[in-house]
């Protein structure tokens, strides 16, 4: 049997918004198929693990005061990060995580989280706390080699800027920045957006696509995944992206 | 000034009247924009305020708290209607004031949305304020957490009248050190009851020492973050208690506060901490302990919180979930119970519940124990579906129908127990489609 390896990091801090679910949709579609899917967890004084002994790492996000918590852990695991994602494990932030990768993230009161700095992007939260980006959204994506609109539900006070591959184009909603055209950030091996929902609840297209990236990473001959039955899936899409983009 | 804004408010409340209108909120808002955002700066009030806030149980503390006064024999003005914005509780003060602004009652109890603390009581002098819990609850309206606390801690911070503070939540307990020169602290608190456990069971805040960033550390967690914790490095959760409940049984249902055993006809961990609530607000003012007795021990709701109906001879029991806890409680409750049931849980995303359903996810379905089938409604019908599903249910007994009725129609085709589960604005359309089905088919309400 294939199994794929998930580190989820911060489980238990940055869980905000039903972020915890993606790790539940991961495993189900896994296991329907017949994939084994082992997701270790990894906290704050945790033993470090072996980043690269992973096909996908996984943060969610939280509120400022767990991301200021686990600011400083996360930088104890710099390199290991960054030779995993170099050996092509799977990247995949929601929010904080997405913030926490870039170079920094400077909260409502003028403070500097320092970030991984493993992208170029950064983040800068407004001066009032009140104004956020919060909302139903959707975001249109190439990433599987055709358009697919994804849903999720935004909040966020940051304002991500100085990102040069997006996730996607912002058919409803607010994006990196307020009203901003794109959200997001992507290569091959990332994911990260701002999208809560939790994300992959609503676009089991994206799920697949990372299940099939990480079955196939080490594989000389690319295995297509056995469609799942999505007619619930599908339905709830469809309610959605009526109501939203229809409006 | 302030006396032509009442008059132009008395007007407001005379002409919704005459137009046979609901003046719940209305004339609020209007005197919200006349008054430069001070709804309720025009009225004098000089009897003491209780206000209640909180995440869950604001409501039932409140009558409560109320029942004591009036039992007393005291004159009291409350916010019976849940309106709990400061202009709810603008358009309420002028329907009792008089033209000049003066409100005349021997107590205000007035139920207070957790944002609208410092608005409210920067304006009119509050006495007391019980404060029962924080937890996530229509998050994208309010932002974070964390800086609703911070709102309210802002007002504590100079607030000298009295504190009447869930011991056994860290967010709520933080706010007993906001003013330090506030003699005025006093917590309620609970021993261990049945299901209490040693882990964490559901998806909570306050994991951290606000104070110091230690993790905190639990005696015992009654459900969610609430229950007897500690920071090992500063001490934070080592108040005093100034009541505790103890002895709790929840199938009789009883417990003892301050040496007086109640009996009240709620069975849930919630009720009882809400009951201490009441039980230390009487034992400030000093209540006849027969009072106290009778309102802890005589309070029930209707209004969709563990509310028992008949579907024809299908016992059928509702309860409201604005968050994960409530749904989780009602799960809990279910799996307690012996034999299969079914459930319908009606999820809406109407402003009052919060646009975001995500919390759904914080639910943790993978304790189903006997569900044989589960029907889902509402506005995110289809969300709940898909989320049930994933938790490893077996799709194939889910059963999706967006329209209320026809979804009560399902649920009733079978035999069995049945449960409901709503959430906020959800609740009283599925009261009001149950009983549309009991009309049609018979049954009975409670």
């Amino acid at each position: 049997m294939k199994t794929i390896k998930i580190l989820h990091m911060y489980a238990d801090m940055l869980d905000l918004y039903g972020d915890s679910g993606n790790m539940e949709i991961m495993k189900y579609r896994c296991t329907m198929r017949g994939i084994g899917c082992e997701i270790d967890k990894y906290s704050v004084d945790s033993p470090m693990p072996d980043f690269s002994a992973y096909d996908l790492i996984y943060i969610g996000g939280g509120a400022d005061l767990e991301q200021q918590h686990i600011s400083a852990d996360l930088l104890k695991c710099r390199e290991g990060i960054v030779n995993a994602y170099k050996n092509g494990t799977f990247l995949f932030l929601i929010c904080g995580g997405y913030q926490l990768m870039g170079k920094y993230y400077r909260d409502a009161d003028g403070n500097d989280i320092k970030g991984l700095g493993l992208f170029d992007y950064f983040t800068v939260a407004p001066n009032s706390r009140r104004k956020r980006c919060i909302g139903n959204i959707v975001v249109q994506t190439e990433i599987t080699g055709k358009p697919v609109k994804v849903l999720g539900f935004e909040n966020h006070g940051g304002q991500t800027q100085n990102v040069k591959t997006p996730f996607g184009k912002v058919l409803y909603g607010n994006g990196n920045c307020s009203k901003s055209e794109c959200e997001g950030y992507f290569e091959k091996n990332v994911i990260a957006t701002y999208l809560h929902g939790p994300m992959l609840s609503k676009n089991p297209e994206i799920s697949d696509y990372m299940i099939e990236y990480c079955i196939n990473r080490s594989a000389d001959a690319p295995e297509k995944l056995v469609p799942l039955d999505d007619k619930l899936e599908k339905e709830c899409r469809k309610v959605m992206l009526d109501r939203l983009l229809k409006g | 000034m302030k006396r032509l804004l009442i008059l132009i408010g008395k007007i407001i409340v005379k002409l919704l009247k005459l137009m046979k209108r609901n003046a719940g909120n209305l004339p609020g808002i209007i005197l919200w924009h006349l008054s430069g955002h001070k709804a309720v700066s025009m009225f004098t009030v000089d009897c003491p305020i209780i206000a209640v806030t909180g995440t869950n149980g604001k409501t039932s503390v409140t009558n409560c708290i109320a029942r004591l006064f009036e039992k007393s024999g005291k004159k009291i003005i409350i916010n019976r209607e849940g309106n709990n914005l400061d202009t709810g509780i603008c358009s309420l003060l002028l329907r009792y004031c008089d033209m000049s602004g003066k409100v005349d009652a021997d107590y205000l109890i007035l139920e207070t949305d957790e944002s609208h603390v410092p608005v409210v009581y920067s304006q009119l002098k509050l006495d007391t304020l019980v404060v029962l819990n924080f937890f996530r609850d229509q998050l994208d309206r309010n932002g974070e957490m964390e800086t609703l606390i911070q709102k309210i801690n802002g007002f504590c911070k100079t607030f000298e009248g009295n504190l009447i503070l869930n011991g056994d939540d860290p967010n709520t307990a933080r706010l007993g050190r906001a003013n330090p020169k506030n003699k005025n602290v006093r917590y309620f608190h609970a021993e261990p009851y049945a299901f209490a456990t040693d882990k964490i069971f559901e998806a909570s805040e306050g994991r951290f020492c606000p104070f110091c960033g230690e993790t905190l550390e639990y005696d015992y967690y009654q459900y969610s973050h609430i229950g007897k914790f500690i920071c090992k490095k500063c001490g934070f959760g080592d108040h005093k208690p100034y009541i505790t409940a103890s002895g709790i049984d929840l199938e009789k249902p009883e417990f003892t506060a301050d040496g007086h055993k109640y009996s009240p006809k709620l069975n849930s961990i919630y009720n009882v901490y809400n009951m201490t609530a009441v039980a230390g607000a009487a034992k400030l003012y000093g209540i006849d302990r027969k009072i106290t007795n009778e309102v802890i021990s005589g309070y029930t709701v209707k209004n969709g919180r563990m509310e028992n109906f008949m579907l024809g001879d299908r016992k059928t029991t509702l309860n409201l979930a604005k968050n994960p806890v409530g749904a989780n409680m009602t799960l809990r409750v279910m799996n307690e119970m012996q034999g299969e049931k079914e459930l319908l849980f009606v999820l809406n995303d109407n402003v009052a519940d919060g646009l975001d359903v995500s919390w759904i996810w914080d639910i943790n379905f993978s304790i189903f124990e006997r569900v044989t089938r589960v029907v889902t409604s509402g506005t995110r019908a289809h969300d709940i579906a898909v989320r049930i599903k994933c938790s490893g249910y077996p799709q194939e007994n889910i059963v999706v129908r967006p329209d209320l009725d026809k979804a009560v129609e399902e649920l009733a085709k079978t035999e069995g127990r049945k449960f409901v589960i709503a959430n906020y604005t959800a609740v009283q359309p599925t009261r009001s489609s149950l009983k549309r089905y009991i009309a049609k088919h018979g049954g009975k309400t409670e």
